[in-house]
């Protein structure tokens, strides 16, 4: 494959990274730093939906996520094309390794079951997007159509990420999934849900 | 229910590659974001899933907050 043409930075990482001698410690080292500094600042980020005593188990989190992110982006080196910047391709694995570690983090101590209750409390316990739903008829039919169609474990996924806004990354977790395989289940559930309401008569709401 | 209102509980109909197609481009689209540039067409789809998935759209404002503070240290 080609490699872009790198920026002088992004260049100087890759050389630095490649090295055989102690460039490659210091350039480790430097890049281990980053990624932790990243990992920190991203809990910093999401902290309203941490626990409130937690401090110190977040912050082993951000290391942990900073350490599993330095082994990938290591063993990686070589699919390192250049359309973005080195350190925008390197904090992407320390991101994605830290959101996923806060979101379980974060919900920890919360059961992901599927609930048919959720149906009744809509109207007062659920996420704004419910709270907003108006037309009654549209939702007893959405209702109809996720137990007429859906299979058990897409209604848990579908009800759970978009009723009662638990992250993909927590149920990729409790399910032994992963979170393309979730997200892929709740794709497939949207759909057939919207040919079921098309179906039903509710084609103008589907467009 | 307006279609707005459903296309976020059943996700938009436009072609949506998931998140592991998604998390390809997420580094490549936030630098063209940090710095300032126009978002090239080849990105529909990844916006597309970014508009379906929650996890996905947190992911990229986090490293979108990163790339920016990268371009602004480097100055480019």
């Amino acid at each position: 494959m080609d490699i872009l043409a790198l920026d002088t930075e992004s260049a100087h990482w890759l050389r630095d990274l490649q090295d055989e001698g102690g460039a490659r410690d210091d350039a480790i080292a430097r890049l281990h730093a980053m990624l932790v500094r990243v990992a920190r600042g991203e809990a910093v980020r999401r902290r309203t939906t941490l626990p409130a005593r937690a401090a110190e188990e977040v912050d082993d989190l951000c290391v942990q996520a900073a350490n599993d992110a330095l082994m990938a982006i290591l063993s990686k080196l070589d699919t390192y094309r250049g359309a973005a910047r080195f350190t925008t391709w390197a904090c992407k694995f320390v991101i994605l390794e830290a959101s996923a570690r806060l979101r379980r983090h974060a919900w920890r101590e919360r059961k992901v079951e599927l609930d048919d209750t959720i149906w009744d409390r809509l109207s007062d316990q659920a996420p704004p997007v419910l709270q907003r739903l108006e037309d009654d008829q549209l939702l007893r039919a959405l209702h109809r159509a996720v137990d007429a169609h859906l299979t058990e474990r897409q209604r848990l996924i579908f009800q759970s990420v978009t009723m009662d806004d638990v992250p993909i990354d927590v149920l990729a977790e409790r399910l032994g999934s992963t979170r393309g395989a979730i997200y892929k289940t709740l794709h497939d559930a949207r759909a057939k849900l919207r040919r079921a309401l098309t179906d039903a008569g509710y084609a103008e709401q589907m467009q | 229910m307006t279609d707005h209102r459903l296309d976020q509980i059943l996700g938009t109909t436009g072609r949506d590659p998931g998140c592991d197609a998604g998390l390809d481009s997420i580094d490549e689209y936030c630098d063209i974001v940090a710095r300032g540039d126009p978002v090239p067409a080849r990105f529909a789809d990844f916006l597309t899933h970014l508009g379906n998935c929650r996890a996905c759209r947190e992911d990229t404002e986090g490293l979108l907050a990163v790339a920016r503070e990268e371009q602004n240290r480097s100055g480019r």
